[in-house]
């Protein structure tokens, strides 16, 4: 079943709509998840796979990006993909009707928060029609399906963060490296001093 | 940043402190400095380690349904189906940003007005002042007093304040510094642009001038030409930005400009003798004193009806606050309704690198790419994007962004300030429907309120509300969109709460309003015959909590009598018997934690409670209210409500029923102040959580709640001549906007006993010694709180007569800006909250101390020390011209059986409530004009409004009427007191400087006061 649902702009990872947690299963830190799912936002650019199934444990984030805008769920790693991905297609529909022209205007986080009362009544009729009416589908068309890239979540996120470590330590080098060269100056500089000194006091 | 939603841990004490008694403080004047400090700190010990909660906690457990518990009998009962549809909810109560942008706010010269933002009758008020005072010339004998400067005794104060001046170098302009601005802004124009001064310290060392009295402000000099100095403000707009560009030459212009203060001072702290003057009150109601700082500081400052301190001007060292024996605190009023607020859209929201206070108009931009806190003065870069102007549209003038411009600006925040998204507005009502409840007759007016009312609670599309009743069991009701009508779920198994259904309880309230309409119409028919006696208050609470807790909002709740069964149940613990007796008052304090713990699971899931007791019975309020008290909630109390027989309190639970479902109302939030390194905050006062040492947790934040907080100086302050606070609250509106409000104030740091005590703000003083006394009175007792109270006043005026004052004069000597501070003492002491004598209800009591912890200052004052103006000789003279009304001022009557007189009509204004007292004399005119009626005799007993009558002496009265009630949250209710009615008991029981049961006359009280001091 779908846990949270999250809508973002992908040009700058500006979340535009999202639905509130709601918490029928305590014990699930959905908190982690959704930092996870905003870092995720930051990472996506023009050249991310549109639609993405992405692992993390017993849960799995779909993604969608249509119109520059991203669409994203974090299910139950049971939950059938195609339902998931059914589901932010209807979402995506409906919010390119209401929102579409005005996404790239924006400033203010979560600006189409309203949203929500669609996703919430959507969420419903997925967790209700799931047994009899979907399933049917489901198995015929399994096939689509697997053409969606999976990739894990930690992958994904950790994917950044070498790069990003490997420009700290770069960029450690240059300035100690710099440092070292000031350094070498100065000693130089002394011990010509001391080597100058003796002979002018003399 | 802030987590809005993070879980906070095992539920700690933290606004009462009970511990051991402490020691009696009483008499000794010479060990009483910090009476409540000590206290506080060593209770602040034990609780230390929770105000630093462990990351993460456990959630609180969510119980799983329960299917085998007695089952949620479902039945429908029969309601009408309403096919009356109404437009779906509209809000109209938010300005949007955009609204505020467009408007003059950003408008360059106009901003500069905007800095008096006072509302525009007090403005108004002020310019009027000059003819007032002249009538009241004769009651005001201070006026009278020398003040030439340096002609008097005084003048041996200021020499050795002011070593840094040179008296005779800078042209001084006596009395009017308002004419220096030309200079100082012809000076700064030309230095400004080139300012990158190497060195910045703050600003003018101003400290040896303090003290700018609203006494002398309000005189004829400074006032007769007040609106021509607005508009000069306004075309010396870049004077203001002297501070941050000073050399030697502004610096002079400044001191210049100062040098007229000393003669401030001395008005100040001009000594009066309370034992010889007997008119001690202005004409009209006190303003907050002016903190002594340069005239464009003082033009950016945050307005004091936010913001205040108890001392305008700060010590600079604990040694001399420990010496003045004042209290040092703040009290402010963070999210009160403004009229005018900057709304700043950006990428950055620009603030110190180390110490996260945002940028503010008393920052110092060392130049154009650098600015220096000023809290912590660490120096930081000045982002990109705050190099562009929005107000001129020019890039490179980071000094006049409106951040720097405004002491009071609401930043929309970034996705940084939310750990989840913003929450939807959810209200859940949570209704007493016991056999008590329906006797007292609530249910039908709660009801009717709220129909008329639906489309004007704040929310956006995605507002839902839920109900839920109880008595012995408790319902829910299924207002599920689609039904055809709504269905009642009864849960009767009360000691294992569970909810029978999860989605359908809380509805969005578009898709399920003419369910919800239907429901307010059956709920009072309901329950009409229910014979139900006991409450099971704890599990309705706990059920609410449940229901609300996956999004946070705001739960109602409306209870009529004690809690009888399951969790949280209560004892009578009041003796009816006890409530006059002198010896000391018991259970003040909660008899469980029952509720203060529920609060705190409330608070960590954003759920604020507000509690409504309509009881009138004992009900334990001093339980009950920990349910709001801790999660940010308010208190509402209707003592012996009744629908039929009690008409007042029926009117008033009404009006306040209206104001409280449609006034704003913010989620989520969380409040942080801020104070110069130096200083630090050691107690709170108020309706919340302490989340960690400075961060107040707000589940949901109120335009009527203020707070208060007492603060020490833990380092010296040498090194600084400006103090500055800001408090930040950061909240989700109604609209799913999160919000960053930031109010900052400055004021001036001294190093004389003397510039303390000239900067006294007696008001403030009052209030946060009120503050102060109601926890001492729940944590020790109330004869400690009370002697407290009296040793805070022999303290401060002994210390004023010891040092400050150079008079050797007998009796008893005040500085004249606190010649109001025993008076007003005394008029606390015979408070309710705090008075001993007479008889008290015990709820009474608690409520009285609730209002104290949360009412703004000017409500506070008026609870405290009501105003009371004479009516029937009300005149035009010296009249407020606002829009095409005249609104008359009369002058401010003493509280005292004297001053009235039998041929007269006297209003009292206590807050909530306003008297009118008619005396048997009274000129016959008044009674037919105003009041409509023939003769004294046939005035009904029970009037509760004045007929509107076409006739000059009414019109004035209601003109006045209106006034008063004009700025005020909640509406007051209005009695006309004949002089021989029942009711003017309680108009008497407001001549606070009378003798009665309840203590001392205010003459009696200063002899008192005067023993102590030469003990």
């Amino acid at each position: 079943m779908v846990l949270f649902t999250m809508i973002a702009r992908v040009a700058d990872g500006l979340p535009l709509a999202a639905s509130m947690q709601e918490n029928e299963q305590p014990g699930r830190d959905l908190q982690k998840y959704q930092n996870q799912a905003k870092q995720l936002f930051r990472k996506l650019n023009e050249q991310s796979p549109d639609r993405c199934t992405l692992e993390a444990g017993d849960v799995s984030f779909h993604y969608l990006i249509e119109h520059g805008v991203c669409y994203l769920t974090l299910c139950e790693a049971v939950y059938p993909k195609k339902m998931a991905f059914g589901f932010l297609e209807d979402l995506q529909t409906e919010f390119y009707d209401n929102y579409g022209r005005k996404v790239p205007t924006v400033t203010r986080p979560y600006s189409f928060i309203e949203f929500d009362t669609y996703i919430q009544k959507m969420k419903k009729s997925y967790i209700d029609s799931r047994t009899r009416r979907n399933f049917g589908s489901i198995n015929t068309e399994l096939q689509d399906v697997q053409r969606i890239m999976v990739a894990n979540i930690e992958e994904v996120l950790q994917r950044g963060e070498a790069l990003s470590a490997l420009d700290t330590k770069a960029s450690n080098l240059t300035s100690l490296s710099k440092k070292y060269r000031s350094d070498a100056k100065y000693l130089n500089t002394r011990s010509t001093y001391a080597k100058v000194q003796p002979h002018l006091c003399f | 940043m802030y987590p809005p939603t993070s879980p906070y841990p095992h539920p700690p004490l933290h606004q009462t402190h009970s511990g051991p008694p402490p020691s009696k403080a009483l008499t000794n004047t010479g060990h009483t400095t910090n009476y409540f400090h000590q206290q506080n700190n060593q209770h602040l010990q034990p609780h230390l380690p929770q105000h630093h909660p462990p990351p993460t906690v456990a959630p609180p457990a969510v119980r799983p349904p329960h299917p085998s518990a007695a089952a949620a009998q479902q039945y429908t009962p029969a309601l009408p189906t309403n096919a009356l549809y109404d437009p779906p909810p509209q809000q109209a109560l938010y300005c949007t940003p955009d609204a505020y942008y467009g408007q003059q706010t950003y408008h360059a010269p106009q901003a500069q007005q905007l800095q008096h933002q006072l509302p525009h009758q007090q403005q108004q008020q002020q310019q009027h002042q000059p003819p007032v005072n002249g009538v009241g010339a004769p009651l005001y004998p201070i006026v009278s007093y020398p003040s030439a400067p340096g002609s008097s005794q005084y003048g041996t104060l200021r020499s050795s304040q002011s070593p840094c001046q040179a008296p005779g170098a800078v042209p001084t302009l006596v009395g009017a510094p308002l004419h220096q601005h030309p200079q100082t802004s012809a000076d700064t124009n030309s230095i400004a642009p080139s300012g990158d001064m190497p060195n910045h310290s703050p600003p003018y060392n101003n400290y040896g001038y303090p003290g700018m009295q609203p006494a002398y402000q309000q005189g004829p000099a400074s006032h007769g030409d007040s609106s021509p100095s607005h508009a000069l403000y306004g075309q010396q707009q870049p004077q203001q930005y002297a501070q941050p560009f000073p050399n030697m030459s502004t610096l002079s212009a400044a001191l210049g400009g100062l040098s007229g203060v000393p003669e401030l001072e001395l008005e100040a702290l001009m000594p009066v003798n309370l034992l010889h003057e007997r008119s001690l009150l202005p004409d009209r109601p006190l303003e907050a004193p002016e903190p002594n700082l340069s005239p464009d500081l003082r033009k950016v400052n945050c307005s004091p009806q936010t913001f205040r301190c108890t001392l305008s001007s700060i010590p600079q060292t604990q040694a001399l606050l420990n010496k003045a024996r004042l209290p040092l605190g703040l009290l402010l009023h963070p999210f009160r309704d403004l009229q005018q607020l900057p709304v700043i859209t950006s990428n950055t929201i620009v603030r110190c690198r180390s110490c996260r206070t945002y940028i503010n108009p008393f920052v110092s931009f060392l130049d154009q790419r650098r600015w220096k806190c000023n809290l912590c003065y660490r120096v930081n870069d000045v982002p990109d994007e705050f190099m562009y102007n929005p107000v001129t549209r020019s890039y490179g003038e980071p000094h006049k962004r409106p951040e720097v411009q405004n002491a009071t600006v609401e930043f929309i925040a970034s996705s940084d300030y939310m750990l989840r998204p913003p929450q939807p507005a959810v209200y859940l009502f949570v209704l007493d429907v016991s056999h008590n409840a329906v006797e007292a007759g609530y249910l039908q007016h709660f009801c009717d309120s709220l129909l008329d009312n639906l489309d004007k609670l704040p929310g956006d599309t995605r507002m839902r509300v839920g109900f839920l009743t109880f008595d012995s069991t408790v319902h829910f009701y299924n207002l599920q969109q689609g039904l055809s009508q709504p269905q009642m779920l009864v849960v009767s198994d009360i000691d294992d709460i569970f909810i029978p259904s999860h989605d359908s309880l809380m509805v969005n309230l578009k898709d399920s309003l003419e369910l919800v309409k239907d429901l307010l119409g059956a709920l009072p028919s309901m329950f009409r015959d229910s014979r139900v006696t006991h409450s099971a208050l704890g599990p309705a609470l706990q059920a609410a909590h449940q229901l609300m807790a996956p999004t946070g909002g705001r739960i109602s709740v409306f209870q009529t009598q004690l809690p009888s069964l399951g969790a949280g149940l209560l004892p009578s613990r009041e003796d009816p018997n006890q409530r006059s007796s002198s010896k000391g008052v018991q259970h003040l304090g909660p008899a469980t934690d029952f509720y203060k713990k529920l609060a705190l699971d409330c608070s960590g899931q954003q759920i604020a409670v507000d509690l409504f007791l309509l009881s009138s019975q004992y009900a334990d309020l001093a339980t009950l209210a920990c349910v709001s008290k801790y999660s940010a909630g308010s208190i509402f109390y209707y003592p012996s409500y009744h629908h039929v027989h009690n008409p007042a309190q029926r009117d008033k639970f009404r009006k306040d029923l209206d104001r409280y479902l449609s006034r704003k109302i913010g989620f989520e939030a969380v409040m942080r102040i801020r104070c110069t390194k130096g200083l630090s905050i050691h107690t709170f006062h108020g309706n919340f959580f302490v989340r960690s040492t400075d961060l107040l947790s707000l589940a949901n934040v109120n335009p009527d709640s203020a707070f208060a907080v007492q603060m020490s100086i833990d380092d010296s302050l040498v090194d600084s001549s400006l103090a500055c606070f800001q408090a930040a609250l950061l909240y989700t509106s109604s609209k799913g906007k999160r919000r960053i409000r930031v109010h900052t104030l400055c004021l001036p740091v001294v190093s004389q006993l003397s510039d303390v005590f000239a900067g006294a703000d007696v008001q403030a003083i009052t209030c946060l010694l009120a503050n102060m006394a109601i926890d001492r009175s729940v944590s020790s007792s109330l004869g400690d709180a009370r002697d407290a109270l009296l040793n805070a006043v022999v303290d401060g005026l002994g210390v004023y007569r010891n040092t400050v004052s150079t008079l050797q004069q007998h009796g008893l000597i005040a500085p004249d800006n606190l010649r109001l501070f025993p008076l007003y003492i005394l008029a606390l002491l015979k408070q309710k909250a705090l008075r001993t004598g007479t008889s008290t209800r015990l709820d009474e009591r608690v409520f009285a101390m609730c209002e104290f912890k949360t009412q703004p200052l000017q409500q506070m004052m008026r609870m405290v020390y009501p105003d009371m103006y004479r009516m029937d000789t009300i005149s035009d003279q010296g009249s407020l011209h606002l829009n095409d009304t005249v609104v008359p001022q009369p002058r401010l009557l003493h509280l005292s059986a004297e001053r009235l007189s039998r041929d007269g009509a006297f209003l009292l204004d206590c807050g909530s409530v306003l008297y009118l007292w008619v005396g048997k004399c009274v000129n016959e005119i008044f009674i037919r004009d105003v009041l409509g009626c023939p003769n004294y005799a046939s005035i009904p007993p029970n009037m509760t409004d004045i007929p509107e009558l076409e006739t000059k002496l009414s019109e004035r009265v209601r003109a006045f009427l209106d006034w008063l009630q004009d700025n005020r949250a909640f509406s007051c209710l209005f009695y006309v007191v004949r002089e021989d009615a029942s009711a003017k008991l309680d108009f008497f029981q407001n001549m606070v400087e009378d003798r009665s049961e309840m203590g001392l006359s205010y003459h009696e009280f200063l002899q008192n006061l005067l023993q102590q001091m030469s003990k």
